[in-house]
């Protein structure tokens, strides 16, 4: 089983999660845009209009303008996803040198491993407090739990249970991981030599799970990280006016 | 198809609003049946001027008036005109007076 | 209205739908109106399966629609930014759940999750049950679009509510007030079956009361060969708002342009977009064009109508199928007026609007056509005391008639008082005494709407504001308005 799921499964879960990503996206690229259905105020050109799309992107400005109280919770999880992500890429590639080899001056090596397990665990604790809200959200506010359906509840507890691992992996020093080990098991993968996987039930368990998140993604809402931009590519785009001015009116504007 | 017995043997077909089918069939008696079906119990003589009023209108320019000629024309306030016809003029009004319902944006 | 039927918004969250379980539905056409608009009634056992082949054919060719079924988390956000769920209170009119009804459907037919999981995903087959939803729900859907407004996505629910209704339609299922406007539509070219000698009949009745509220008259050119504007009033203009008419007038004899009414389009809604957005909508479309071309017209200038303007500016330019379309600009009354304002050009006198005004923005002007600021531009140069709604702009609530939803079979014409409650309340908020709702619908659903709320406020349009501001040196101003 542990050959499977740390030797096979991931290249079968790769090319799903790729596969299946490309495959939506080809299926969303069929339809036209009819009609400019742009909201106003319009945007004056395509730059303005990205850079409101980004804007939008980075701050959850709707979240935050018209919902405060999901937005305390869907900002904070997303932003800590975004550097989890990051890094788990940049913290086991360069071993928590990161912060070493952008200022090797400045930065000792051994203050960038503390500041890259600092940043680690705050930003998996984080994440972790935030999505238990966003369920706390699902059950306990009405108008959230009127439009919620099974698959909304399981995203929710995937994503918890796989956090909830991480962060217990983290600071109980029984079942920590060192970069190092990681890394050489995910190096072996990336090589297409795969390496056994560590002994550490935990992990195994966190690696199928993950394994789990990318194989439903490209099937679920989470594709709303790609939607976002393609929904607002529709909805904020530039508009160019007709010309004003009454032809052969007696008064005119002189312009 | 709903129909309608305006008494005197004649009876008129309506469509599904309650408005008559066709409003050439148009007689006085057909007002008074369809008084009651608006809950108008008794035509008064400022009903019937409204109601000649709009059968004319209808006739020569094949619609209703504008609501603010009707009022002019007749002398009668639009205040009255929903007393008399609970359901407005442009509904209550023209249904008596055997006008097709009027579409869009009323 | 008893006070027992009397509703409340849903200020508090857990205070969900009480209401009845039956289905809300506005009365629907029958197979023979169907039949002069060119569609057969799908019988019931054909229903779905065609409904299915419809949704396919859409998917396949409207990806704003498919990004809507496509992109939505549920993060009830849109929730109490509709006024609709704000008034009913019912969980289906949440704008989420409302596309759900589609998007559920879409699921177990078109996605690899739906068809594995089913319900576990939230898929449904779909049944007949389903297609009454969609009627019930998709006609109490104003198409607003605050919720695409509120929405981190910007997903446009008016998108998926199109598509519902023009699925129904093909079936033959529609209201029959639109399916009735749709024939007065292709029949006489606008809603409300209006007829050249009616035209010129209420025309020449304005004129005469220009002349008594003014002092002297203006003609209204009908169908006046070689003219240089276009002018696309209200048909509902025609009946229930003389003064937009006269305020337009007096407007373009300041100005001194040439201008006419063409009995062929005298329409600036589209109830076709509202319902059918093939061939009744399109009828609407090529008209304009086709009588500008007629008329020798250089330019189209639209009158007051919500949905009506976002019709003609966003979709003419892609729906019509005459060339002449690129090459007549169509602008909207207000920002022309704007213009003039803006340089000066305009002789305005405030004290002729002596009143307290407040401004209803209708839905399609600030969120789908970019009226907000001229609006106001106008509203600040044209009347005393102007006092702003909250929220309003971009944010403001739909009047509740929206997409002419306007029903007055009496279990719709309660949701119309309950689609108008948040409304309602920020009406009474300013203490106006004159509401200024420059959209047809807008007017229509607050002529009856003021007295169901007890407002006690008039209810004009914009021109209309502005066509008593304008100073003529003729003029010998003596007011009509009753407050």
């Amino acid at each position: 089983m542990d050959q499977f799921v740390g030797q096979i499964l991931p290249y079968i879960t790769v090319a799903i999660f790729l596969g299946g990503i490309t495959w939506r996206i080809w299926r969303w690229m069929i339809p036209r845009i009819v009609h400019n259905i742009t909201l106003a105020p319009f945007p004056s050109s395509w730059f303005t209009a990205i850079v409101l799309m980004l804007w939008q992107a980075l701050s959850f400005w709707n979240l935050l303008k018209f919902d405060r109280p999901l937005w305390v919770g869907a900002w904070p999880m997303h932003i800590a996803l975004l550097n989890i992500v990051g890094g788990h890429v940049v913290g086991f590639y360069t071993l928590g040198l990161q912060f070493h080899i952008i200022a090797p001056l400045i930065i000792t090596e051994h203050m960038s491993e503390v500041a890259s397990d600092f940043l680690g665990t705050f930003f998996g604790l984080v994440f972790l407090a935030a999505l238990l809200y966003l369920l706390y959200r699902r059950f306990a506010v009405e108008k959230v739990k009127a439009v919620s359906s099974a698959s909304d509840y399981l995203h929710l507890v995937l994503l918890i249970a796989i956090a909830a691992l991480g962060n217990y992996m983290r600071l109980v020093p029984e079942v920590h991981m060192t970069y190092a080990e990681v890394r050489e098991f995910l190096a072996g993968l990336f090589l297409f030599s795969p390496e056994p996987l560590p002994e550490n039930v935990l992990f195994v368990w966190k690696f199928f799970l993950v394994q789990v998140l990318m194989i439903v993604f490209p099937f679920s809402k989470l594709m709303h990280a790609f939607g976002f931009f393609w929904e607002r590519w529709i909805v904020n785009r530039p508009y160019k006016e007709a010309p004003l001015g009454l032809p052969n009116a007696k008064l005119q504007i002189q312009k | 198809m709903p129909t309608l017995d305006v008494g005197g043997g004649k009876v008129i077909e309506l469509d599904e609003d309650g408005f008559m089918v066709d409003p050439n069939e148009w007689t006085p008696e057909c007002a008074v049946a369809l008084a009651k079906t608006e809950g108008v119990e008794e035509l008064t003589d400022t009903h019937w001027k409204i109601i000649n009023y709009l059968r004319d209108y209808y006739q020569k320019n094949g619609i209703a008036p504008m609501i603010r000629k009707l009022c002019k024309d007749t002398g009668i306030k639009l205040k009255e005109v929903y007393e008399l016809f609970p359901s407005g003029p442009a509904k209550g009004a023209c249904k008596l007076a055997g006008l097709p319902k009027p579409t869009g944006c009323v | 209205m008893s006070e027992a039927r009397k509703p409340q918004l849903v200020s508090d969250p857990h205070n969900l739908w009480k209401g009845s379980t039956g289905l809300r539905q506005a009365k629907r056409a029958k197979a023979e109106l169907f039949q002069t608009l060119g569609v057969r009634v799908v019988p019931d056992d054909q229903k779905v399966e065609m409904a299915i082949k419809y949704l396919d054919k859409y998917r396949k060719e409207v990806r704003s629609f498919v990004m809507a079924m496509e992109s939505c988390v549920k993060c009830g956000l849109c929730a109490e930014n509709c006024h609709t769920y704000l008034g009913t209170g019912d969980p289906n009119n949440i704008p989420a759940n409302r596309a759900d009804l589609i998007r559920k459907v879409y699921k177990r037919y078109f996605t690899v999750q739906g068809r594995l999981f089913g319900s576990l995903v939230g898929a449904e087959d779909l049944t007949l049950d389903m297609l009454e939803k969609w009627y019930s729900y998709f006609y109490q859907c104003s198409e607003c679009r605050r919720c695409g407004h509120v929405c981190p996505f910007g997903i446009d629910t008016c998108e998926v509510t199109f598509v519902g209704r023009q699925i129904l339609f093909n079936l033959g299922i529609a209201p029959q007030l639109h399916t009735a406007t749709g024939k007065a539509i292709l029949e006489t070219g606008n809603h409300m079956g209006l007829t050249k000698p009616g035209i010129e009949d209420t025309l020449e009745f304005l004129t005469e009361e220009i002349e008594e509220q003014y002092g002297w008259p203006i003609e209204f050119p009908v169908d006046k060969p070689d003219s240089d504007i276009l002018y696309v009033p209200s048909s509902a203009d025609f009946m229930l708002n003389p003064d937009t008419l006269k305020g337009a007038a007096r407007f373009f004899q300041y100005v001194g342009a040439n201008w006419t009414i063409s009995s062929k389009i005298a329409e600036a809604g589209n109830f076709g977009y509202l319902s059918d957005q093939n061939r009744v909508q399109k009828e609407l479309v090529n008209r304009a064009i086709s009588e500008a071309v007629k008329l020798g017209c250089k330019k189209i200038v639209w009158g007051e109508c919500g949905h009506g303007w976002r019709a003609a500016k966003m979709y003419i330019p892609t729906k019509s199928d005459y060339p002449d379309v690129d090459r007549i600009p169509i602008t909207h009354i207000h920002d022309e007026v704007v213009e003039y304002i803006k340089a000066g050009a305009l002789k305005l006198d405030k004290g002729r609007n002596p009143f307290s005004v407040t401004l209803h923005d209708p839905c399609n002007y600030v969120r789908a056509c970019g009226l907000c600021d001229n609006m106001r531009i106008i509203m600040n140069a044209v009347v005393e005391d102007f006092r702003e709604m909250h929220p309003c702009r971009e944010q403001n609530f739909c009047c509740g008639g929206g997409s002419g939803i306007l029903f007055d079979d009496p279990d719709m014409y309660q949701f119309r008082i309950e689609a108008s409650l948040k409304k309602a309340e920020q009406i009474r908020a300013t203490g106006a005494q004159v509401l200024c709702a420059p959209c047809s619908i807008c007017k229509a659903q607050f002529y009856p709407m003021v007295k169901e709320h007890k407002l006690g406020v008039q209810v004009k349009g914009l021109i209309d504001l502005v066509g008593r501001a304008l100073v003529f040196p003729d003029d010998q101003f003596e007011d009509d308005m009753e407050l």
